[in-house]
């Protein structure tokens, strides 16, 4: 057997405490090379904190970081010449032109690929002589992403990459990670995904994490995900039958019509109920937004 | 050929494009020889990792549906069977079982069964406008 490859980001038991308030606390975390990792959360469940103390900028309070097997704290420089991050917020020097700007990022780095910086700043109809001060936001965003993928780290850190930004921008923006990014040496290639914008991320994304108040509720392959939990909806005549229905998760019953969300167990499920002789009987897979809706439920048959 | 995700279908993506390409192919949308997309185009296009267009095209290689050319792109094969009579047999057998099931559980009878396969089968040769012997 070959052995499995080194996870690019490792973290166990990962607690980060501001004064009371433990903003992560006990986070476990496991993203493998040339994959693409959504991590959801609800706004302060900490997503932010938590990639902060990946990229060193936040010291952890307790647990262990790997990122490529090294520890952020002792090797800063080294992982960081490995990885770009592109954060909600991007602030430039407003004095700086476009390229001046790329011309200041690219210092900082070893490998600078002026092709894919050509390719997008024409893709993106930037002017490379406009002032960063005069970009628009997603301008911003646009010039952040060329800045993190021409230097072709082999971890790209999205932090809340799209929100705020036009439809436009934001389906630009998902293109270009999976063609100039993804592309390149794709088994080398793993992006790392803090979004609430789940369906616009959903066929980017190949296995996911769900936090919620600093721990992970909820971590799968997401077409694992989706064919593990299913939606199973039956309309009868009159008012639904009382059914104890074995490998249900949830029964909600809203008129004449039964919803059932079941784990692993859509067949079962769907075979008790056509037995109940429903008029209508439908079943379909939760989307990845909706397993984050549902994380709470789902997370305790998991883990049960 | 225009290919159609759908996440809430339950069945993963890189299958969801095989299945398609496969129905091409037996309809006659995709004919021996022609050119399917690129990778880094289509995974763009549909937004799909790419990763899962690779998987995709490696699945329909294996099955023998297309041959990948370095540096000229994928294409499809003529339909040579890459299995034995026998197997190809048992490989068939195990989807009408599952037809078998789901019409069991419809409630759809046998001679209605039936002649929805004979349906679809002129359906399918009609679209390719030629006799499968």
């Amino acid at each position: 057997m070959k052995e499995p490859p080194k996870p690019v980001i490792h973290v166990e038991k990962l607690v980060r405490r501001f004064g009371h308030l433990d903003a992560v606390n006990g986070l476990n975390l496991t993203v493998r090379p040339g994959r693409c990792h959504g991590f959801f959360g609800r706004n302060g469940a900490g997503k932010t904190t938590t990639i902060k103390c990946l990229l060193n900028l936040l010291r952890p309070t307790a647990g262990r970081i790997e990122v490529f097997g090294l520890a952020p704290q002792q090797h800063d420089v080294a992982i960081k010449a490995r990885i770009a991050y592109v954060p909600d917020a991007v602030a430039f020097y407003p004095w700086m032109t476009v390229s001046g700007t790329l011309e200041y990022l690219a210092s900082f780095r070893t490998h600078w690929n002026r092709d894919i910086e050509a390719d997008l700043l024409k893709r993106f109809q930037l002017d490379p002589n406009q002032k960063a001060s005069n970009l628009s936001k997603g301008q911003r965003t646009q010039l952040a992403l060329i800045g993190a993928i021409c230097p072709e780290p082999e971890l790209l850190l999205l932090d809340e990459p799209t929100s705020g930004l036009d439809p436009i921008v934001r389906r630009e923006f998902i293109e270009t990670v999976i063609g100039a990014y993804q592309s390149g040496d794709p088994e080398n290639r793993t992006v790392f995904v803090s979004t609430h914008l789940i369906t616009e991320f959903e066929g980017l994304i190949d296995e996911f994490t769900i936090i919620e108040q600093g721990r992970e509720v909820l971590a799968m392959d997401a077409d694992r995900a989706r064919s593990r939990f299913q939606k199973i909806r039956a309309r009868f005549r009159g008012v639904p039958p009382a059914l104890e229905l074995e490998g249900a998760l949830s029964v909600r019953t809203t008129g004449r019509e039964l919803e059932v969300l079941a784990d692993g167990s859509a067949e079962r499920v769907t075979a008790q109920l056509s037995s109940a002789s429903p008029e209508s009987l439908e079943s379909e897979s939760l989307t990845l937004e909706e397993i984050f809706i549902a994380s709470p439920t789902l997370s305790r048959a998991v883990l049960s | 050929m225009n290919f159609k995700i759908d996440f809430k279908s339950g069945k993963p993506v890189y299958l969801q494009l095989v299945d398609q390409v496969r129905y091409a192919t037996a309809s006659g949308v995709l004919r021996a020889g022609e050119a399917l997309p690129s990778i880094r185009p289509l995974a763009e296009e549909l937004r799909v990792n790419r990763n899962t267009i690779a998987k995709a095209y490696t699945e329909l290689e294996t099955l023998g549906v297309i041959e990948s050319l370095p540096g000229k792109g994928s294409f499809v094969k003529a339909a040579a069977p890459v299995f034995t009579k026998p197997v190809r047999e048992k490989l068939l057998l195990k989807e009408i079982e599952q037809a078998i099931v789901v019409a069991h559980h419809l409630g759809i009878d046998r001679s209605t069964f039936l002649s929805l396969v004979e349906e679809r089968l002129d359906h399918f040769q009609r679209k390719n406008g030629k006799s499968d012997e």
